[in-house]
């Protein structure tokens, strides 16, 4: 194997928009990187950011984040590399951080080739794979219809390193991606420069949540020096270790299995995978493994499905506390009778203090003193949800019921108005895998646009 | 005979904790700080796939249990009841649905 210069990866921020600590990304900038990623994007928040183009972090945060990261990169003079821009990845997602990092640019007087790669997928290409039977679910999702395709704004795939590569080889400075596997956006500048392909995006899985690795956890800037036989973890806040057991134990963290980790080409096996402990504060890893596949594209898509109201309330009557689902089903009833018998279908309460977080098989053994109530409305339109969750929210509060104590009303609002507009509701409607007709095809889904500011 | 004591998976695991991986999946991942510990945990009839999933009111084939001796560690995946976010989901990240476990019985010293 030929001797590769040591290729230092920086990791800003895993969450970029909530807030990056100064000291340590300057730290890293110290230690001159080759490259400077963050990622953006995660599903966590679920399908509304996607649903409705919107990011969920702060844009004044998200602006800061920005800024402190182009000025690091444009003053080294390296690549900058966003991936998954604005949560979500989708055109609206991307063009957001775009408007963000042009305004900075001009700001701060910063000059450079900005590319942009988007990775929205068109719905007919996605139609026409689901009645081909291209559509793979994954997890627990069930198999994709055409309602799922028609009805979603946004369907992203996720993009590997190559369309990336790409715009660094035209010349890009900063790359902002859309939807983009979260390892592509350190595994692109190790492989341009030759380095292994199992190493580097081992490296990248462990930093694309920058610091979480380490004891304690946390959200700093780290630095993953990658070599020809592994690869040196250093986290830039010096409060936070790597040690051998908290990056093993980082390969469980938001994996359904800590050994084999699927990548859009391959897949990354890490049952051979070493950590050593090179002093108190970093880590030696090596021994991670890769096997090509066929490559295929991660879908990713949220269609609406209707309008959300909700009020929320408590109370500490032990009555209605020990009858409180039977007083939902008569109330649900009633305004069934009262609004229209679709109602009881939009309606659905949670009891905190019961069973509001977790389906418990049986009920507590001594029933608490106080519960929380927060009743959801989810009706086709918004007028339809707020007619409904006020017809609701007055028949709880008056229900009568024999040996009833708190004559006045059974529930405590925290506020008024009590009832909310929540807004659209979402739901995810792909989570699925579809192949590539032609390696090509990558090209035309995920397009590579350069400006410069 | 070894002297056999019982214990709570709460008061047993240094950490219990839940999140998505993905959002069809549900993943749990349980950290003990001894290997005594870990191995109790590994061999407890509550912490093998069916006893699991009866817990989580699925059907067996639907959990996977992964031993992770490097972190001293149990992963335990399972198909989630409803897609994060859908209507219907209480816990959009995953993050607390673990309390089902807690009572987990894990019998420490037995002979195997």
């Amino acid at each position: 194997m030929n001797d590769l210069a040591p290729l230092k990866l920086m990791s800003a921020s895993g969450q970029l928009g909530y807030g990056v600590l100064e000291s340590a990304f300057k730290r890293g900038i110290d230690h001159e990187p080759d490259m400077i990623g963050a990622d953006m994007g995660s599903v966590d928040p679920g399908p509304a950011y996607l649903g409705m183009g919107r990011i969920a972090t702060d844009p004044e945060t998200t602006r800061r984040d920005l800024t402190l990261l182009l000025e690091g990169a444009r003053n080294l003079g390296v690549p900058l590399i966003i991936g998954t821009a604005g949560t979500a990845g989708a055109a609206p997602h991307l063009e957001a951080v775009l408007d963000i990092v042009r305004a900075v640019a001009k700001d701060r007087g910063l000059h450079f080739n900005l590319a942009s790669i988007r990775s929205d997928i068109p719905k007919d290409r996605v139609m026409a794979a689901l009645q081909e039977g291209q559509l793979t679910p994954l997890g627990a999702f069930p198999p994709a219809t055409e309602t799922d395709v028609l009805e979603s704004p946004h369907i992203v795939a996720q993009m590997d390193e190559r369309p990336i590569t790409r715009a660094l080889e035209e010349g890009a400075n900063v790359v902002i991606t859309g939807r983009a596997c979260d390892t592509a956006i350190y595994t692109t500048v190790a492989m341009m420069r030759g380095h292994d392909r199992a190493l580097a995006t081992h490296a990248a899985k462990i930093i694309e949540c920058a610091s979480l690795c380490c004891d304690p956890g946390g959200r700093d800037t780290i630095m993953a020096t990658l070599d020809n036989d592994g690869f040196t973890l250093d986290c830039m806040n010096p409060n936070r270790h790597a040690t051998p057991t908290s990056v093993a134990a980082h390969a469980l963290y938001e994996q359904g299995d800590p050994y084999t980790v699927r990548e859009p080409a391959g897949e990354l096996d890490l049952s051979h995978a070493v950590y050593e402990a090179l002093d108190e504060h970093r880590v030696r890893v090596s021994g991670a493994r890769w096997r090509d596949a066929e490559s295929t594209l991660k879908l990713e898509a949220a269609a609406p499905v209707g309008f959300r109201t909700a009020f929320f309330a408590g109370t500490s009557d032990p009555r209605v506390i020990a009858r409180i689902e039977k007083i939902w089903d008569e109330v649900r009833a009633i305004v069934s009778g009262l609004a229209g018998e679709d109602a009881a279908e939009m309606l659905r309460a949670r009891f905190y203090g019961l069973n509001g977080v977790v389906d418990w098989p049986a009920p507590p053994e001594h029933l608490p003193r106080e519960v929380g109530i927060l009743v959801e409305c989810i009706g086709p339109s918004r007028e339809r949800a707020k007619q409904v969750i006020t017809v609701t929210k007055q028949y709880f509060l008056h229900h009568g019921f024999p040996g009833r104590l708190s004559t006045a009303g059974n529930l405590a609002f925290p506020f008024t108005p009590p009832e909310l507009e929540v807004g659209p509701a979402w739901r995810f409607s792909l989570h699925h895998v579809m192949a590539l007709e032609h390696e090509g095809e990558l090209w035309e889904l995920f397009p590579v646009a350069h400006e410069t500011l | 005979m070894h002297d056999t004591t019982c214990r709570l998976l709460v008061d047993v695991a240094r950490v219990v904790r839940s999140k998505n991986a993905g959002p069809g999946l549900l993943t749990i991942d349980l950290f003990f700080d001894t290997n005594s510990d870990y191995e109790a945990a590994v061999a407890a009839g509550g912490l093998q796939a069916g006893a699991v999933a009866e817990r989580y009111g699925l059907s067996a084939n639907r959990v996977r249990l992964i031993p992770y001796p490097l972190a001293r560690a149990i992963k335990i995946t399972m198909d989630r009841p409803v897609v994060a976010g859908t209507p219907g989901d209480s816990d959009v990240y995953g993050a607390q649905q673990h309390a089902l476990l807690l009572d987990v019985e894990i019998t420490e010293g037995a002979e195997l």
